[in-house]
């Protein structure tokens, strides 16, 4: 579904990512596991059309995305979380979840699904999005990615600053919507969590892919656990 | 007593109206249009020239507004493309600039075009009596005309999709984006909306009193002290800080004394600035 | 280690400045008092522009109260002679030191709040507005409209007289060389620290706020001690003499062409706008216009002023060694 080929991106005219090749097929949940820095939140920012790549393409089902605008990208089913989130601080929950939908109006079943999915957001849907908790924010945010009912859905560490009880069942949630069908693509930096749901990998370090592979192979290789501590 | 209150609430709705189409568009990008004053003269004087060719009052005041929004469009789509290239700070300081040359250019052109220009919409009837005091026509139907707007706006900000999108923007502009929001489309039509706004401003303001061509720079700063109190971007903080501001003068017009009192408005600003920069309603 | 020569070429710009000044009037005025009422305009500007200069220029407030901080000085000065029969250059001081009061006043608000520059240009143009209210308001002190006649006017420096222009041209001269010394001094690398990045030069042991209210207040006791000598020489000031229009728009412009941050940008910017505003003395409502499409043509293209701009080009189309492009504040 997804296809990035030669992809590089970067700021002020210096490369961070280079020579990024990339492929997610539909109904497959994808991880990119790097430490910090190695480029995982510069690639998703490119893909979802944050930042103008310098090279290389996106096409996602045969359509090119390359240096669309970023409401575009959206519109054409990418649907990115980033980790900053970038929730709607004072509008109530509910109205961050309808506008996921934009430019169409809400459906009910989507909305029901997202409310199953997260029961907690349905208790605190009028409450305002700046004061729910890290662990309902993370929520949220998922949730109103998936109100566009995407082709694809991007999380960019959707576990930071989540306390590993909650990273767990954020987690559990993203298996629930595997089984559904959603296709993934994560950015992770916890390994285990990432290769937990991800059929498949790629090893982003220094803004290069290092690996590729299954998560079982990429689970036992030595240079992973290398890359995982982060250690040079 | 009562009369000035009432004269104040008058002013402030005109207040209002006056602020809300700048700190529209400062809310949603940034940018403080210096020549927002220019641009309500401009709708006054297309309205006063096509009147003088006999056109009806209605008709005349529809093309004023169009001509205004039209222009805010051109200045949008010129002007501001390179300012929201930039970001910040920089953003609204180079808006500050680029704005207050086309507020010389158009008040300039303005001026030297139809130089004793003013537009006076004289309402006929008798004055109506609000609580045992006499308000002239013209005033009533300027108050009304500013509270069926206040009203419109805060349903379409409120209730609307686009207008929900609108506020998505202002407080987190990438998240707007990420949920295929087009910031450019919306701060364009923003813009033009703020333009008709003026257009308006330069309707109900004709009605209390004739407007001159070198009014500009004088609405310019009121439009910036209802923008500085209410907060930005909030348009019930627009009306609620004209009405504020309306009644302050009114009374302070009365009881002290004309220089006085806008140095009391002046002052407002700076006080807002300086101890709750948000303003009344902003975030 | 300052040698001669390195002081010396440190000030030649404004030596050429002051030869170029001392020898115009023979050269051009040709004893016609329109021109030199012209010139010493133009000088006053500059001044203005030096003192504004330092405030924005170097430290990025932007003081949208040039008119009135010349104002404080003139009316300061006018109304406490007219009220206390002190000599002329007690008032001057005492106007001087008023705008400098108000200026670094202004300055430490600002920074004790954290204002940013929109801000602290919202909350000096309030200033601006209400200072010029207030000069209409109080009629018995200040005349209201109609102005003040300065009683205690010296008569041979009038501003269209020669005596008047020497006045100014020392005045401009005196203002350069501060500025200058200023530049070259920890002062000035303070300065440009703290313009490039506010953050780093704090970490680097800047303090950025002592800095700020100190070019605030130098560059307002110019601004005001100019506002001062004008009255004097001028012999007769309205609110119009110092208003946000006539003034602050002006000296944004013409300091902007020629370079802010720069030590000559004021002063070729006010030529360059005294030259103008001679061809263009038809209109008023056209020089307006004019006005405006500089500073839209100015802020969007020439960042670093005209004259920089300008001189890069020569630099590339002489195709001479890869020299870096004028720098501005000289360094």
């Amino acid at each position: 579904m997804l296809e990035v080929s030669g992809l590089a991106a970067g700021y002020l005219g210096e490369r961070v990512i280079e020579g990024i090749d990339v492929e997610v097929r539909t109904g497959e949940a994808v991880a990119i596991i790097g430490s910090n820095g190695a480029g995982k939140t510069t690639l998703f920012r490119a893909i979802a059309g944050l930042l103008q790549p310098m090279e290389g393409r996106v096409v996602l089902d045969e359509k090119d995305l390359t240096r669309r605008p970023a409401h575009r990208i959206s519109r054409a089913g990418i649907a990115y979380v980033p980790a900053e989130r970038h929730l709607f601080p004072a509008m109530t929950l509910k109205s961050n979840l309808v506008l996921g939908a934009y430019p169409r109006r809400p459906d009910r079943e989507t909305l029901e699904l997202v409310y199953d999915l997260f029961p907690r957001l349905h208790e605190r849907q009028r409450q305002q999005a700046g004061t729910l908790s890290g662990g309902e924010q993370q929520m949220l945010a998922v949730g109103r990615a998936l109100m566009a009912r995407p082709r694809l859905l991007m999380l960019d560490e959707p576990t930071t600053g989540l306390a590993p009880k909650i990273a767990q069942i954020a987690f559990e949630a993203l298996e629930g919507l595997k089984k559904e069908g959603m296709t993934l693509l994560i950015a992770e930096q916890q390994v285990p969590l990432a290769l937990s749901v991800a059929e498949r990998g790629y090893v982003l370090e220094n803004g290069r892919i290092r690996l590729s592979g299954t998560s079982a192979e990429l689970d036992q290789n030595p240079e992973v656990r290398r890359a995982y501590l982060g250690v040079a | 007593m009562k009369a000035v209150v009432l004269d104040g609430i008058v002013l402030g709705l005109a207040f209002g109206l006056l602020g809300v189409g700048m700190t529209l568009v400062y809310g949603l990008g940034g940018v403080l249009n210096l020549a927002y004053g220019q641009i309500v003269i401009l709708g006054a004087i297309v309205v006063m020239v096509v009147m003088e060719d006999g056109v009806a009052t209605f008709l005349a005041a529809v093309l004023g507004v169009l001509a205004a929004a039209g222009v805010a469009v051109l200045l949008d789509l010129t002007l501001m493309r390179p300012v929201y290239r930039q970001h910040g700070e920089e953003r609204t300081l180079l808006g500050l600039l680029l704005t207050l040359g086309a507020a010389f250019v158009i008040g300039g052109l303005l001026t030297w075009r139809y130089p004793a220009g003013a537009l006076y919409i004289n309402v006929s009837g008798e004055p109506v009596s609000i609580i045992g005091v006499p308000m002239a026509v013209g005033s009533l139907w300027a108050s009304v005309i500013a509270l069926a707007v206040a009203a419109v706006l805060l349903l379409f900000f409120g209730l609307t999709t686009f207008g929900r999108g609108v506020r998505s923007i202002i407080q987190d502009e990438t998240g707007a984006r990420l949920v295929g929001i087009n910031p450019a489309f919306v701060r364009t039509v923003i813009f033009a909306l703020s333009g008709a706004l003026a257009g308006i401003v330069a309707i109900t303001q004709s009605m209390s009193g004739p407007l001159t061509v070198n009014a500009g720079f004088e609405l310019t700063t009121f439009a910036l002290i209802v923008t500085v109190v209410g907060g930005l971007g909030s348009v019930a903080g627009a009306f609620l800080a004209g009405v504020l501001l309306g009644v302050v003068n009114s009374l302070s017009a009365h009881y002290i004394g004309q220089y006085i009192t806008t140095i009391i408005l002046l002052g407002a600003a700076a006080l807002t600035i300086l101890i709750r920069p948000r303003g009344l309603l902003g975030r | 280690m300052r040698t001669t020569r390195t002081i010396g070429r440190a000030l030649l710009p404004i030596a050429v400045t002051a030869a170029i000044l001392a020898i115009l009037p023979s050269v051009w005025f040709g004893d016609s008092p329109y021109t030199t009422s012209l010139a010493v305009q133009a000088l006053v500007f500059a001044a203005y522009g030096v003192g504004f200069n330092l405030i924005f220029g170097s430290t990025n407030q932007l003081f949208l109260c040039v008119g009135a901080l010349a104002g404080v000085g003139g009316y300061g000065a006018v109304i406490l002679i007219d009220e206390t029969s002190l000599p002329m250059a007690a008032g001057v001081v005492v106007g001087t030191a008023g705008a400098a009061l108000v200026g670094g006043l202004l300055s430490w608000i600002a920074v004790r709040r954290s204002l940013g520059i929109i801000f602290t240009g919202i909350v000096t143009l309030v200033f601006s507005l209400a200072f010029a209210n207030l000069l209409l308001g109080q009629r018995e002190l200040t005349g209201a409209e109609t102005g003040l006649v300065v009683t205690a006017a010296a008569d041979r420096l009038g501003d269209d007289d020669v005596g008047g222009y020497y006045l100014f041209a020392g005045l401009l001269v005196a203002f350069l060389i501060v500025f200058r010394a200023l530049q070259l001094s920890h002062v000035g690398w303070a300065f440009r620290a703290l313009r490039d990045d506010e953050v780093a030069a704090e970490l680097a042991g800047v303090d950025v706020a002592r800095y700020r209210i100190y070019a605030a207040t130098i560059g307002s006791a110019m601004i005001g001690l100019t506002g001062a000598l004008l009255a004097y020489s001028a012999g007769f000031i309205s609110p119009a003499t110092y208003s946000f229009d006539r003034v602050d728009v002006r000296v944004l412009v013409l300091v902007a062409f020629g370079g802010l941050g720069t030590l000559l940008g004021p002063v070729i910017g006010a030529g360059v706008f005294a030259i103008l505003d001679e061809q263009l003395s038809t209109s008023l409502e056209l020089r307006e216009v004019l006005y405006g499409v500089f500073v839209i043509a100015i802020f969007l293209f020439f960042r670093h002023g005209v004259v920089s701009a300008v001189v890069s080009l020569y630099d590339r189309l002489s195709r001479r060694r890869q020299k870096p492009a004028l720098q501005p504040s000289g360094d």
